[in-house]
């Protein structure tokens, strides 16, 4: 049988096992994981619908500009997260192993280049997440110059940006 | 014939060659092997890449801090300053940094703490009820915006509370001296006032947790509680120690002197008339005035603050309020609460010496949030009653305002509501009509004084399209903006873009929904926070306060007024 055919026929339990050890990352996944509520289990609900999403264009054979909005959906959380940027984008590539996991013996039973194929896609996808999570990164201190630069820095009275920076990095503070 | 898009992506080596193809099976038959037990144990514990996924009690994960995680401590000078303040007490000012092993408390921190503990125990009746009657059955723990956005249990108002709870037992009860860490007990220890001061600074008091606990534990009194014994051996953050001796010195956070808030009003005064063909004339610190007007003073400084402003210059002027600004009270906000008690008098008691000195009538205070909760939750224990002023009555329509009865202290919304119901406001919605808006219940208005109906009241007469967020969201369930209790500093700006997740979340559903692209509220933070909140999570839409929206609709007597695609925030 085809790697396409079984991933079609093992999509659901894919996707759970993937949500699942995607959500295990949280000290306290219970409640992501439980809740299908949009509203009251934001982190949840958007990760389950993001890998969703994903696993269906994975399927459908989508461009991988086409994951954009899909990706977002999951990253934007993570990169936001108490998540070093590999953390934060490894449940991509993990993919690969719960494919491997949930398709068992049945995996032997498909062709080496059409697996290497979809290693190399989900490879892809992987790059394609860490592109976004540096964009969200990027966009946080974007936002965080934003509001020195719009005057509430005077709550305190520090006195610029770059001599917070240089205080950031350790340098004394009589260096100008 | 491919099966797959992909793999033409491939290394064509690996397609054609078979060998390569017999390698590969061998490779992908002993990583089935392997993967199976890797998987396995991805399953029931750690993740294969990510590292483990914690298994340790709550109790004995530390707290580890990096940058980004804490808010910067109050600097030495702020410290020494609000120490010399009659009735005021912030020991041990010095230099410290949390990252550090050595935070340089004092020598005898423990018993300072502990001692603490059983003043405030002793004090607040509160406290030692919050503290025996949780019965842990977990109806906040998923309640909390910043649990909903981090996951991590010690986010859950019942452990939050627990840190301290934990301490409580095993000083103070029976149980918990005599079974320790079988009653939930422990020792409070270097770790465990780290822990606080990282989860106290991880809750924004916002009470939404408290609206779902059958018992009605108040968990941001407990953060409070927390706050304040840290203080006791110099620890707390910058962001909140300045702003509160700002306010102490000049009137206000931003350490705005007189002439300066006037000039700024002024500048206001400007723009409107540009806009409108109308000048407002604003008074400040003019004795005999009926009013005494207060306001967040971030609404003079800082945008989008600067449009409700200008909201409630347009206001005032177009019915003709016989009102006084204050240079000297001239900040609502009072960073004294996410201190400690005495430091929320004194500064709330400011407000009122001042209504004292001018001879007002009564105070109408502006769009702020904690303002209100100091207001109905504190002041009458701690400053009132106010019963040198008059119980407010609107000189427009007569309205005799019963709730603020010993407050002495009405809303801007209550007020303009009175003014729309007697239609006593000339309002053309149409000026609203590049807005389509939702609602965010500011927390404090919400939880803490119930107004609900006020705002929406208004937003029906001024707004043509409006759409709620939806229903577990909004009034007193609304969601934080993530940045309240002075957390609203941008170096912990991760921890407030997912504190606020849920709010943004929400937002993003009507926006998406209904093509939403304004965020109403009425809380100077709010206003701040929530338009860094949404450039991150829905950029689309923009943030203003419900005055702003009020001031756009009104028809001013003898405008001029110019096309103005924008309302107040167009560029003429």
């Amino acid at each position: 049988m085809k790697l396409s055919g079984i991933l079609h026929d093992k999509k659901s339990e894919i996707l759970s096992l993937w949500i699942e050890r995607t959500l295990d990352s949280y000290s306290s996944s219970g409640f992501f994981k439980k809740s299908r509520d949009h509203i009251a289990n934001p982190t949840g609900a958007n990760i389950k619908d993001g890998l969703t999403g994903v696993l269906d264009l994975l399927l459908a054979r989508a461009a991988i500009e086409e994951y954009a909005p899909a990706l977002d959906q999951v990253i934007r959380i993570r990169a936001v997260q108490d998540f070093s940027p590999s953390r934060a984008v490894v449940i991509f590539p993990e993919l690969k192993w719960v494919i491997r996991q949930v398709l068992g013996q049945d995996i032997l039973e498909t062709g080496a280049d059409e697996l290497a194929a979809l290693d190399c896609e989900i490879d892809r996808i992987t790059l394609a997440a860490f592109d976004i999570y540096t964009e969200c990164r990027e966009q946080l201190y974007r936002i965080r110059i934003h509001e020195l630069k719009s005057g509430r820095a005077v709550l305190t009275d520090s006195p610029c940006s770059s001599r917070m920076l240089r205080q950031d990095r350790g340098v004394p503070e009589n260096i100008n | 014939m491919p099966v797959f898009p992909w793999k033409k992506s491939c290394p064509q080596k690996l397609k054609k060659s078979k060998s390569a193809r017999t390698i590969r099976r061998k490779d992908i038959t002993m990583a089935v092997v392997s993967v199976d037990k890797l998987a396995k144990s991805v399953v029931q514990g750690p993740s294969l890449m990510t590292g483990s996924v914690p298994t340790k009690d709550w109790m004995d994960i530390p707290a580890v801090f990096k940058p980004g995680n804490f808010c910067y401590p109050a600097k030495k000078e702020k410290v020494e300053y609000m120490n010399s303040q009659p009735g005021l007490s912030f020991p041990n000012a010095r230099e410290w940094w949390p990252e550090d092993d050595d935070w340089k408390l004092p020598e005898n921190w423990k018993e300072i703490i502990l001692n603490g503990l059983r003043e405030r125990l002793d004090k607040f009746r509160s406290l030692k009820i919050f503290m025996d009657c949780c019965v842990r059955c977990g109806a906040c723990a998923d309640k909390c915006h910043f649990f909903l956005g981090t996951g991590d249990p010690k986010n859950m108002p019942v452990l939050r509370a627990e840190l301290l709870r934990s301490v409580y037992r095993n000083d103070f009860t029976l149980a918990g001296k005599l079974l320790g860490k079988m009653a939930g007990a422990r020792e409070m220890t270097i770790g465990v006032l780290k822990e606080w001061f990282m989860y106290s600074y991880q809750c924004t008091e916002c009470r939404r947790c408290s609206v779902f606990c059958p018992y009605g534990i108040d968990t941001a009194e407990v953060t409070m509680m927390l706050r304040e014994l840290l203080h006791l051996v110099g620890v707390g953050i910058n962001w909140i120690l300045e702003p509160a001796s700002n306010s102490n010195r000049t009137g206000n956070h931003m350490g705005l002197q007189p002439h300066t808030f006037k000039d700024n009003a002024e500048f206001l005064v400007d723009d409107i008339e540009n806009l409108t063909g109308v000048r407002v004339e604003p008074t400040f610190n003019r004795k005999g005035a009926e009013i005494l007007f207060i306001t967040p003073s971030a609404d003079v400084f800082a945008e989008p603050g600067l449009y409700t402003a200008m909201g409630y210059l347009i206001l005032f002027h177009h019915i003709g309020l016989d009102y006084t600004w204050s240079t000297y009270a001239s900040e609502g906000g009072n960073f004294g609460l996410f201190t400690n008690n005495e430091t929320m008098k004194k500064l709330n008691a400011k407000m009122y010496a001042e209504a004292k000195r001018l001879g007002v009538k009564y105070i109408i205070g502006g769009e702020c949030g904690h303002m209100w909760r100091v207001l109905h939750q504190y002041m009458d224990t701690m400053n009132g009653p106010a019963d040198f002023l008059e119980v407010p009555k609107s000189p427009i329509t007569g309205t005799v305002f019963d709730n603020a009865r010993s407050t002495r202290m009405i809303h801007i919304s209550e007020f303009t509501a009175d003014l729309i119901h007697h239609n006593k406001l000339n309002l053309d919605k149409s000026r609203n009509d590049h807005v389509v808006a939702t609602w965010h219940d500011s927390c404090n208005t919400s939880r803490a004084m119930g107004l609900l109906e006020e705002p929406r009241y208004i937003l029906d007469h001024v707004v043509n399209k409006w759409y709620e967020m939806p229903e577990n969201c909004i009034r007193e369930k609304t969601f934080c903006c993530g940045s309240g209790t002075g957390l609203n500093t941008d170096e912990i700006m991760e921890i407030r873009m997912r504190g606020g997740l849920p709010r943004a979340n929400a937002v993003k559903y009507v926006h998406e929904k209904h093509g939403v692209n304004t965020l109403g509220c009425v809380c100077a933070i709010d206003r701040a926070t929530l338009t860094s909140l949404m450039n991150y999570w829905v950029p689309e839409v923009s943030v203003c306060g419900l005055s702003e929206l009020v001031g756009n609709a009104i028809v001013l007597e003898g405008e001029n007024r110019q096309e103005l695609d924008e309302g107040l925030r167009t560029l003429v």
